[in-house]
C-alpha cells in the first residue's frame, strides 16, 4: 500500500449566522486510510466533507491536505473527489462520457479516453456497458459508475457521502466489502460519512463519532466499541445497556456506581475519562447485550443483576433476551447462536453475569435517541 | 467584498459570475427601471427643440399633464373633452373586450383542460397556428371580411338580411371582433392551465351529490381557477388597452384609442413629451386598475406567469 | 342521458362556431391571395392567379422589410436569451428576502404595454446619446440598435419564463460533480449546466424570433430608418391593401403550419425511438444492430409533412406555367359585356326621359343640363363613381383598368359624341 495522502482539520469551526453547524473539530487522518465520519444526520458530518471537497469555506481553522492549506482553493483545484449522495452523474452523457469527465475537462483525446474508460469499467466488474446512459443502469451499477468517475479523476482523497444509503440490504452489504477492497487495492484516502454503524465498523481503518458538531471520539473500530469516550458514543455505536447513577467510589480504573435501579455495580472507567471521575459525579455505566452471561436466578458471581424475562427474539445469528430488572428496568441480553437448544424461559427470574472489564464507566451525558 | 457577493462569485466564478451580474444589471436597471424613470421625467419637461435641451429654458412642469385635462392654453373648452373621452371609451373598451373574451375562452380553456385524448393535441396546434401570424395580418383578413365589399356584407346582402352594406367598422364592430380575435390565446392558457391541475374528482363528487352544472362551475371550478382567469384577464386588459394595430386598422373614425394619441404625438406633432405624458398616464391608469383586481381577487404577481 | 348528449352536441357547435371565428379569416384571406380582383375579395371569385404572389417577390420595401426584420430578429434573440438566462439563473440563486421583489421587476415588462416600452426606450437612449455626446447618427439612435433594445426588453421576459421552468428541475449537483471533478465555472457550464438546458433554449430563441418578427407596439416607435416587415405591412394595410398582403399571409400560415407539422413530427419520433430503445436488449444496442423506427411509421405529422411538401411542389410548379391571362380576359370581356348591356340599359332610359322632357318641354323653356358632377369632359354622368358598380373604395382602382382598356373594346362608347344629352 502506497504512503497516500493525509488530511488534517485544525480548530476547525463552520457557523451559518447563528448556528454552529461544526464546534472546534481537530482530526488528524493518515495517508491511505479508510476514515468515516459517523453520525446521525445533521450532526455535520457532511458539512465537514464539503468543506474538505473546497465546497464551503470554514469560519476559522483550516483544511490540509498532504499538508498543505487548503484556504482559497476551490473544489476544483483540490486533490479531492466527491462522491454524492445522489451519485449526480451526468444524465444526457453516456456511461463512459461520464467517467472520462475528468479527462475531458484537461484535454484528453477521445482515443485515450476511451481506453480509459474501458480500463475502468473492467475494474468496477462492468465490461461494456461504456455506450449506456445512466438512466438506463441500476442503483448498484450506478454507484460503481460514480466510484470509477471519481477514481479516473486520479484525486489524492476520495470523499463518499452515504453512498450506499439508497440501496437495498443485501447489496448495501456487498458494497461495503468492494469498496473497501477497491480502497485497499488503489491505496488511496477515503473520507466516508454515514450514519449506520455497521459500515463504519465494517470499512474504516478509523472513526470519528459526531454529535451536534462535536466530535466525540476518534479511534479504529474496536476502541470506539469497546471502549467509548462519551455516552452519545457508547449509545450510538451498537447497542448498549445503559444504568444511570452516581459515582460511589473510585479505585484507580476502576469505579463504583451507585444505580438507579440495580444496586451498586463495579465498571472500568472508559480510558478518555481516567482520573476524570470523582465520588459524587452523574455517571452512566454502559453493558453490552452480549457482555452478559445468564445463570439462574440466586446464582453466585461477583457482578450480576437481577431481571425477569419479558420477551425472547430469534434473530437467525443470536438470541435475544428481553428482560426486566428490578424497578422496571428494561435489559437486553444477545447469545450467540452456536445450534445449542434453547428453551424458553419466559416469565422466569435470572441472574446476568458480567465481567468488569465489559462494562464502561462514563460521565452521564446525552444519549443517542432512537 | 460583502459576503453574499463573495458567495456569489464563490458559486459561480469570476467569470461567469460577472457575466451574469452585468447581464442581469443591464436588463433591469439599464433596460426596465432607467427608461420609465427617464420617461416619468421627461414628461414633466416642455417641449423644446434639440439645441434649448438642457439649457435655461429646460425646466420641470406639469404643462403636459395639464394638456391632458384641461387642454391647450386659452382654448375654447374648460376640459380637454376630445382626448379625455379617448381615454376614458378605451379603458372602457378594454374592459368589455376582456370580459368578452373571458366568457368566450372559459368554455373552450374548461373543455381543454379536462377531456383527454389525441383530438386535444390538434385542438391546441389549431389554436395555437392563428398566434404565428403577424397581428398586422390577422387585422387585416378582419379588414378584408368587415369591409364593404367583405365576405360578411356580400353574404348578408346577399341573403338579403341587409339592402345596403353595414358598415361594420365605422361602428367599431369589426374593432371589438378584431380585439378580442387578437388575445384569445392568452386568456385560454392561463385558464387551461389551472384547471388542467384542478383533480376530476372534485368534479365529480359534486355531481355525485347532485350538483347542476352551473353551480359546479360556480362553487368548485372557478374558485379553483381563479389565478388563471385573473392571469389571463389581466393579460388581455393590459393588450387591449395598449393595442395599436388593430385600432389603426380596423378602427372606424370616431373610435380613437388611446394608443393612437400618443402615436399622433410623437409622429404627427412632434410633441414627445406630451406623447410621454400620456404614456405615462396609460401605464399608471394599466397598472394601478390590474392591482385594484388582483387585490380584489386576492392573487398575487406569482401567478402570472405562463 | 339526453341531456348529456344534448350537451355534448352544444359543445360541439360552440367549439366549431369558436374554430370558425379563429380560423375563417385566415381561410378567407388565403382565397383572397388567389383571386385576381385588386382588392383583396373572396367573392365572387374571378380569376385564379398566381400574379400577387410574383407582385410580391419584387416590392421592395417588403423585400427590405424582411431583410431588417431578420436582422432585428436576430440580434434579439442572441440578447433575449443571455439576459432571459441570466435572469433565470440569477433567480434561482438571489437572496430569498430579494427575490419576490427581484421577480416583480423582470415579469413587469410583459405587463408593460408594448408602446410605452418604445417609447421609453427611444427617450432614454436619446437623452444618453445627448449625454455622451455623439451625433444624432450615431450607434445609439440606430433603428436597428433600438428595436433590438426595446424588444429585448420584454421578450427577455418571456424567455426567462421558459427557462426557469427547465432549470428548477436542474440538479445543482451536477454542478458541483462538474467542478469537483476539475472543471473551470465556465466548463461547467458549458458542459453540463447548457446541454441540459438545450431545450429550453431552443425553444425561448424560436419564441423570442418569433416574438420579435410580428412585434408592432413597440417597434412602431424605435424603428427609425430600418423598417421591419410588420411596419411596411402596416402602412400597407393602412394605405394601399393589395392582394399582395394576403399572398404573404398565405405564404406564411403554410410555413407556420409546415413548421407546427414539423415539430409534431419530430416529437413524435423521438417518442417512438425512446420506446424502441426501452424495448431492445443489450446486445442490440451494441452491435448497432438497433433499427430505428422509419421516419413515416405511425406518426401521422410526418405523413401529413410529406403530403403537404408534395403539395406545395406541384402548386409551385403550376404556378410558373399557369397564365391566367385568359381568365382574365374572358372576365373582362365578360365585364364588358355585362357594361355594354347597362349602358344599353341607361341609354334607353335617358331616351325614354328625353322623350318626355322634350314632351313637356314643350310647354317650358328648355333648363341647361348640368352634367351631375359638373364634368366638362362631355362624357356625362357616365364616368361618375356611382355609375358602374356600387362600391366606393374600389372605384380607385377600377377606373383606371376602365380607362385602360379602351382598346379592348369598349371604344366607340365613351367617345365624346356617344351619350350625353347636353
Amino acid at each position: 500500500m502506497s504512503a497516500g495522502v493525509g488530511v488534517d482539520l485544525e480548530k476547525l469551526w463552520i457557523r451559518f449566522g447563528d448556528f454552529v453547524a461544526v464546534r472546534d473539530a481537530n482530526v488528524k487522518i493518515n495517508g491511505g486510510d479508510f476514515f468515516s465520519f459517523l453520525g446521525p444526520s445533521g450532526c455535520g458530518k457532511t458539512t465537514i466533507l464539503r468543506a474538505v471537497s473546497g465546497f464551503l469555506e470554514p469560519s476559522e481553522g483550516r483544511v490540509l491536505i498532504g499538508g498543505n492549506d487548503m484556504k482559497g482553493i476551490g473544489p476544483n483545484k483540490r486533490p479531492t473527489a466527491l462522491i454524492f449522495q445522489n451519485l449526480a452523474l451526468f444524465p444526457l452523457m453516456k456511461v463512459w462520457e461520464n467517467i472520462t469527465f475528468s479527462m475531458e475537462i484537461k484535454g484528453a483525446s477521445a482515443k485515450d479516453r476511451r481506453k480509459r474508460a474501458d480500463e475502468l469499467l473492467d475494474m468496477i466488474a462492468l465490461p461494456g456497458q461504456g455506450d449506456k446512459l445512466p438512466s438506463e443502469l441500476s442503483g448498484g451499477q450506478r454507484q460503481r459508475v460514480a466510484i470509477a468517475r471519481a477514481l479516473c479523476a486520479e484525486p489524492d482523497v476520495l470523499l463518499l457521502d452515504e453512498p450506499l444509503s439508497a440501496l437495498d440490504l443485501k447489496l448495501r452489504q456487498h458494497m461495503r466489502t468492494e469498496l473497501r477492497e477497491i480502497q485497499q487495492r488503489v491505496g488511496i484516502t477515503f473520507i466516508y460519512i454515514t450514519h449506520d454503524q455497521g459500515e463504519a465498523l465494517t470499512m474504516s481503518d478509523n472513526i470519528a463519532v459526531m454529535r451536534a458538531g462535536v466530535i466525540d471520539q476518534i479511534g479504529d473500530g474496536k476502541t470506539v466499541y469497546n471502549d467509548p469516550s462519551t455516552a452519545f458514543a457508547a449509545s450510538f455505536v451498537g447497542e448498549n445497556n445503559v444504568f444511570r447513577g452516581k459515582v460511589k467510589q473510585v479505585s484507580g480504573d476502576t469505579a463504583l456506581i451507585s444505580t438507579n435501579r440495580s444496586g451498586d455495580l463495579l465498571a472500568r472507567i472508559s480510558t478518555a475519562n481516567q482520573g476524570k471521575m470523582q465520588p459524587g459525579d452523574d455517571a452512566m455505566l454502559f453493558i453490552r447485550p452480549e457482555a452478559f452471561a445468564l445463570a439462574p436466578a440466586g446464582a453466585s458471581g461477583d457482578h450480576f443483576v437481577t431481571a425477569t424475562v419479558t420477551n425472547e427474539e430469534f434473530e437467525g445469528n443470536v438470541f435475544n433476551i428481553f428482560m426486566e430488572g428490578d424497578g422496571g428496568k428494561e435489559l437486553k441480553v444477545s447469545l450467540p447462536n452456536l445450534g445449542q437448544s434453547f428453551d424458553s424461559h419466559k416469565g422466569e427470574a435470572m441472574t446476568l453475569q458480567y465481567d468488569v472489564q465489559n462494562a464502561v464507566a462514563l460521565p452521564a451525558g446525552e444519549l443517542a435517541t432512537e | 467584498m460583502p459576503r453574499f457577493l463573495r458567495e456569489f462569485f464563490n458559486r459561480n466564478g469570476v467569470g461567469m459570475g460577472s457575466l451574469m451580474l452585468a447581464l442581469v444589471l443591464f436588463w433591469t436597471v439599464g433596460l426596465i427601471i432607467l427608461p420609465q424613470l427617464s420617461m416619468l421625467d421627461f414628461s414633466f419637461r416642455p417641449n423644446l427643440p434639440p439645441p434649448e435641451i438642457g439649457g435655461p429654458k429646460d425646466v420641470y412642469t406639469v404643462e403636459n399633464y395639464k394638456y391632458l385635462i384641461f387642454g391647450p392654453e386659452g382654448g375654447s373648452q374648460d376640459y380637454n373633452a376630445v382626448d379625455l373621452r379617448v381615454f376614458y371609451r378605451t379603458l372602457i373598451a378594454a374592459v368589455f373586450v376582456t370580459l368578452f373574451n373571458l366568457v368566450l375562452c372559459y368554455p373552450i380553456a374548461y373543455y381543454l383542460a379536462q377531456t383527454k385524448g389525441n383530438h386535444i393535441r390538434i385542438f391546441a396546434l389549431m389554436l395555437i397556428i392563428p398566434y404565428w401570424i403577424n397581428e398586422i395580418l390577422r387585422a387585416f383578413a378582419l379588414r378584408i371580411i368587415f369591409g364593404e365589399t367583405g365576405v360578411l356584407n356580400n353574404a348578408l346582402v346577399g341573403l338579403g338580411i341587409f339592402d345596403t352594406p353595414f358598415d361594420f367598422i365605422r361602428n367599431d364592430i369589426a374593432l371589438y371582433a378584431g380585439l378580442g380575435y387578437a388575445y384569445i390565446l392568452l386568456m385560454i392558457f392561463p385558464i387551461y392551465n389551472v384547471i388542467e391541475s384542478l383533480d376530476r374528482n372534485q368534479i365529480e363528487a359534486a355531481r355525485d351529490m347532485g350538483a347542476s352544472w352551473p353551480m359546479i362551475h360556480r362553487r368548485v371550478v372557478i374558485p379553483y381557477a381563479k389565478p388563471g382567469i385573473s392571469s389571463g384577464c389581466t393579460m388581455v386588459f393590459m393588450l387591449s388597452a395598449g393595442a395599436l394595430a388593430a385600432p389603426q386598422i380596423l378602427g372606424g373614425p370616431s373610435s380613437l384609442w388611446f394608443t393612437q394619441l400618443i402615436y399622433q404625438q410623437f409622429n404627427d406633432n412632434s410633441d414627445w413629451p406630451q406623447g410621454a405624458a400620456y404614456a405615462v398616464v396609460l401605464l399608471v391608469t394599466c397598472i394601478l386598475l390590474v392591482l385594484a383586481v388582483m387585490r380584489l381577487f386576492k392573487v398575487n404577481m406569482g401567478d402570472i406567469g405562463k | 342521458m339526453r341531456s348529456l348528449s344534448f350537451m355534448r352536441v352544444s359543445i360541439w357547435v360552440y367549439l366549431a362556431i369558436f374554430f370558425a371565428y379563429l380560423l375563417g379569416p385566415l381561410v378567407i384571406m388565403s382565397i383572397t391571395a388567389f383571386n385576381s380582383p385588386e382588392f383583396p375579395r373572396a367573392t365572387p371569385w374571378e380569376c385564379l392567379t398566381f400574379e400577387w404572389f410574383a407582385a410580391l417577390f419584387q416590392d421592395e420595401r417588403i423585400l427590405n422589410g424582411i431583410k431588417n426584420s431578420i436582422l432585428v430578429g436576430a440580434g434579439t434573440v442572441v440578447l433575449s436569451v443571455a439576459m432571459g438566462l441570466a435572469g433565470a439563473l440569477m433567480l434561482t440563486q438571489i437572496w430569498p428576502k430579494l427575490r419576490a421583489t427581484y421577480y416583480t421587476i423582470i415579469i413587469a415588462p410583459i405587463l408593460i404595454p408594448g408602446v410605452v416600452i418604445g417609447i421609453s426606450t427611444l427617450v432614454f437612449w436619446d437623452r444618453i446619446n445627448r449625454m455622451v455626446g455623439l451625433g444624432a447618427d450615431s450607434f445609439l439612435s440606430n433603428g436597428l440598435f433600438l428595436t433590438v433594445i426595446g424588444q429585448s426588453t420584454f421578450i427577455a421576459s418571456y424567455c426567462m419564463l421558459v427557462l426557469v421552468a427547465r432549470l428548477q428541475r436542474y440538479d445543482t449537483a451536477l454542478t458541483e460533480a462538474a467542478l469537483d471533478l476539475g472543471a473551470t465555472h465556465a466548463q461547467a457550464f458549458r458542459k453540463v449546466l447548457l446541454p441540459f438546458m438545450k431545450p429550453a433554449i431552443a425553444s425561448a430563441a424560436v419564441l423570442a424570433f418569433l416574438a420579435s418578427f410580428e412585434n408592432y407596439n413597440t417597434t412602431t416607435f424605435t424603428f427609425g430608418e430600418y423598417p421591419t416587415l410588420t411596419i411596411e405591412l402596416a402602412q400597407k394595410v393602412r394605405y394601399g391593401i393589395t392582394p399582395a398582403i394576403s399572398a404573404l399571409a398565405f405564404i406564411i400560415v403554410v410555413l407556420t403550419v409546415f413548421a407546427a407539422l414539423f415539430n409534431e413530427a419530430n416529437i413524435r419520433r423521438k417518442d417512438l425511438v425512446a420506446m424502441a430503445r426501452k424495448d431492445a436488449t443489450v446486445e442490440e444496442l451494441e452491435s448497432g444492430k438497433f433499427r430505428v423506427p422509419g421516419f413515416l411509421s405511425s406518426n401521422w405529422a410526418a405523413v401529413a409533412l410529406v403530403v403537404m411538401a408534395c403539395a406545395t411542389v406541384v402548386v409551385v410548379g403550376t404556378a410558373t406555367v399557369y397564365s391566367p391571362a385568359q381568365c382574365i380576359a374572358d372576365v373582362q370581356e365578360q365585364k364588358r359585356i355585362e357594361t355594354e348591356l347597362r349602358i344599353q340599359e341607361l341609354r334607353q332610359r335617358r331616351a325614354e326621359e328625353a322623350a318626355r322632357k322634350a314632351a313637356e318641354e314643350a310647354e317650358t323653356a328648355p333648363k341647361p343640363q348640368a352634367a351631375p358632377s359638373g364634368n366638362n369632359s362631355g362624357f356625362g354622368g357616365v364616368f361618375s363613381p356611382n355609375a358602374l358598380t356600387g362600391s366606393g373604395e374600389e372605384e380607385e382602382s377600377k377606373a383606371p383598368e376602365a380607362e385602360d382598356s379602351n382598346n379592348s373594346g369598349f371604344g366607340n362608347v365613351f367617345a365624346p359624341s356617344g351619350l350625353s344629352g347636353d
